[in-house]
């Protein structure tokens, strides 16, 4: 089984390769708009925390180092499900499922493999790692084996909420194929706009609200505190990890439900607008 | 051909058998006036919709069978049910033994599935392109898939746009590629919906012959279904034909011409611009001097209708031809919308 999603991986990063490739101009231009998007997308906060000396109780370094991980934490399910499950309620609104269920393997191995774009993801990357690691040295931060595993675990974590919160939006569509079309995509931005600030001045009301309702203090905020200090629980490293299979479930039990439906009453609308590049 | 890998199906006997399938559908029903905006959201109301109402039948390994029926009969949702895209809400659907549904994965490997209006090509690649990542996720062997491609090249012609962009494909050159694609795999039973959409004479010609060749190794079943009847007629040897959603007809062309009036024309050139009145033999109408006859059932007498003619005016010139199939279907269909009770969909 692994070895056939590496070979389906192998596959798509081919088609993204011969994609790039055959349109390079598009693929820069539209890599510098990404990467203006990107930058505009932290800059705000990076000035603020140069403008004071850190947003207090965060240093200005640890606020770079949370910028940085909101943005690997985010390219990660860009980079494998952008153009599937984090816009899952396109496939099920566009009445598009039915071209996952021709093919002859499960469900979700099509759509764990089918995103795959690694040309586009690892270029967005680099960034966010440059944040990370030129915080980390300012910072004097000791990458030691096990920092290093919970460090993964929490960028996993905090990569798989995103995809997850997204996904269980984004079943809305299995009932309302027009008007949840998008919705997944709402999901999204509402998480990532979110995800590069530190939340501790808000109310306990609100912070709860921002790691259960919408977990966008998951992206960046609560597993940097974890993982800088600034909160020194054991539990605090875990939290992330455990937030995010508990969306996953979620997800996967809603998906379920929502397949056993389309099987009933199938999709009332098809258009076949997106649903292969 | 090479089935070796297929281990576990008979080289015969029944490959698709629906029992009282059964498919409802519920339709929104929104009112369009403004002031039921509120009702529209808090009771909206909803039509049921009964596509397939206990629809049997079998279909056995090696045959072409024509699925035809007027719109919204339930074509559509038969292949999707056969599948495995919708499961039916009741009576049962087992296609090379399995039940298309559940066992989904293991099943779609042997079919092949075109839907005229949908394409499974890559939208930004070329044609190559997509037959590649369709022998990756299908697994396909290579020396089947280079095959296979020799098949969809030479026979479809899919070659001229092997390297063109599928989103610069002409609506029949992608139907075209479409086919082929779902050839690769050498499916042991294709379902076609309206695969011929778009597709020029020639075109549709090599799908006629493409799929003709299929049938006549024996191994591969055909479901096709199409609003043309020509062409259907060429293809299959057998038409089901489905009436909001019941199983209206199922049996050979002839039989269907011989059942609902083997309508046959007769046409007579004279010197006179007066049509000859012959009994048992309808005047269908008269251009200058040519009188065209609708005669009735197989029995029809034409040497006495001659003789009968000739008896009234000089007979020039006589063709008898069988009515176009199209027109016996419209006389079907024609019919079926008569005896339609109201309120049914
Ligand atoms: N997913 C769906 N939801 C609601 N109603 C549906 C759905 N799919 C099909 N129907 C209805 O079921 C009936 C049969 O549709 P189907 O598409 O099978 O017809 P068809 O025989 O293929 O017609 P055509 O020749 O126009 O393609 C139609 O009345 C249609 O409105
Ligand atoms: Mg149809």
């Amino acid at each position: 089984m692994a070895a056939r999603i590496l070979r389906l991986w192998a596959l798509y990063a081919y088609l993204d390769g011969m994609w790039i490739a055959r349109d390079f101009r598009s693929f820069i231009f539209y890599y510098l708009a990404d990467a203006v998007t990107a930058v505009a997308s932290v800059a705000g906060v990076l000035l603020l925390a140069q403008r004071f000396d850190g947003i207090p109780p965060w240093t200005r370094d640890q606020v770079v180092f949370l910028l940085g991980f909101g943005m690997v934490a985010r390219f990660v399910p860009d980079m494998l499900g952008n153009y599937n499950v984090l816009h899952i309620s396109r496939r099920i609104g566009r009445g598009q499922l039915d071209h996952i269920l021709v093919q002859p393997q499960p469900v979700w191995m099509a759509l764990l493999t089918e995103g795959f774009a690694p040309f586009w993801g690892l270029l967005s990357l680099a960034p966010g790692v440059g944040l990370m690691v030129w915080a980390g040295q300012r910072m004097g931060l000791e990458a030691t084996p096990p920092w290093l595993l919970a460090f993964a675990l929490n960028l996993a974590g905090a990569s798989a909420a995103l995809t997850a919160y997204a996904a269980l939006w984004g079943f809305a569509a299995f009932f309302q194929p027009r008007a949840a079309e998008e919705i997944s995509g709402s999901a999204v931005d509402l998480m990532t706009d979110l995800k590069g600030f530190p939340l501790d001045a808000l109310g306990p009301g609100l912070r709860t609200a921002l790691v259960t309702v919408i977990p966008a203090g998951l992206m960046a905020w609560y597993p940097c505190r974890a993982l800088l200090g600034l909160d020194h629980g054991i539990a605090a490293l875990w939290a992330t990890p455990a937030a995010a299979a508990a969306l996953c479930c979620a997800a996967c039990l809603t998906f379920r439900m929502g397949m056993k439906r389309y099987a009933q009453v199938g999709s009332s609308r098809y258009t076949s607008f997106g649903h292969r590049r | 051909m090479h089935r070796s890998d297929r281990a576990g199906t008979p080289a015969s006997g029944t490959v698709v058998e629906c029992r009282s399938v059964c498919k409802t559908f519920r339709q929104r029903q929104p009112s369009e006036r403004p002031r039921d905006v509120l009702r529209n959201l808090l009771h909206p109301r909803f039509r049921t919709i009964e596509a397939l109402r206990g629809v049997s039948f079998t279909v056995n390994r090696g045959e072409v069978v024509a699925y035809a029926g007027p719109n919204g009969a339930g074509k559509s949702t038969t292949i999707k049910l056969l599948s495995g895209m919708l499961a039916p809400t009741s009576g049962s659907v087992r296609v090379l033994g399995m039940d298309p549904v559940a066992d989904r994965t293991r099943y779609v490997g042997r079919i092949g599935v075109v839907f005229g209006q949908r394409t499974e090509l890559w939208w930004d690649h070329p044609v190559a392109a997509s037959y590649e990542w369709k022998r990756v996720v299908w697994d396909i062997p290579r020396e089947r898939f280079d095959r296979m491609c020799g098949v969809a090249r030479d026979i479809l012609g899919v070659g001229e746009s092997w390297n063109t962009l599928a989103r610069e494909l002409s609506l029949g050159q992608r139907m075209r590629a479409d086919l082929g694609m779902a050839m690769l795999h050498e499916p042991e039973i294709l379902f076609l919906d309206e695969p011929t959409l778009g597709l020029d004479v020639l075109a549709k010609r090599s799908m006629t012959r493409l799929v003709q060749q299929l049938s006549a190794t024996g191994s591969v079943t055909v479901m096709v279904t199409s609003h043309d009847m020509n062409e259907l007629e060429q293809l299959a040897g057998r038409v089901i034909f489905i009436e909001s959603g019941n199983l209206a007809y199922d049996g050979d062309f002839a039989s269907l011409r011989r059942e609902f009036g083997d309508l046959r024309r007769l046409v007579l050139e004279t010197d006179s611009a007066t049509p000859p009145s012959l009994p048992g033999a309808e005047l269908v109408g008269s251009q200058g001097m040519r009188h065209e006859y609708r005669l009735g059932g197989g029995g029809a007498d034409v040497a006495a209708l001659l003789r009968l003619a000739g008896e009234q005016c000089p007979v020039l010139d006589v063709e008898t031809h069988r009515a176009p199939i199209d027109e016996v279907i419209a006389g079907i269909y024609e019919h079926w919308g008569r005896n339609r009770p109201a309120g049914t969909a």
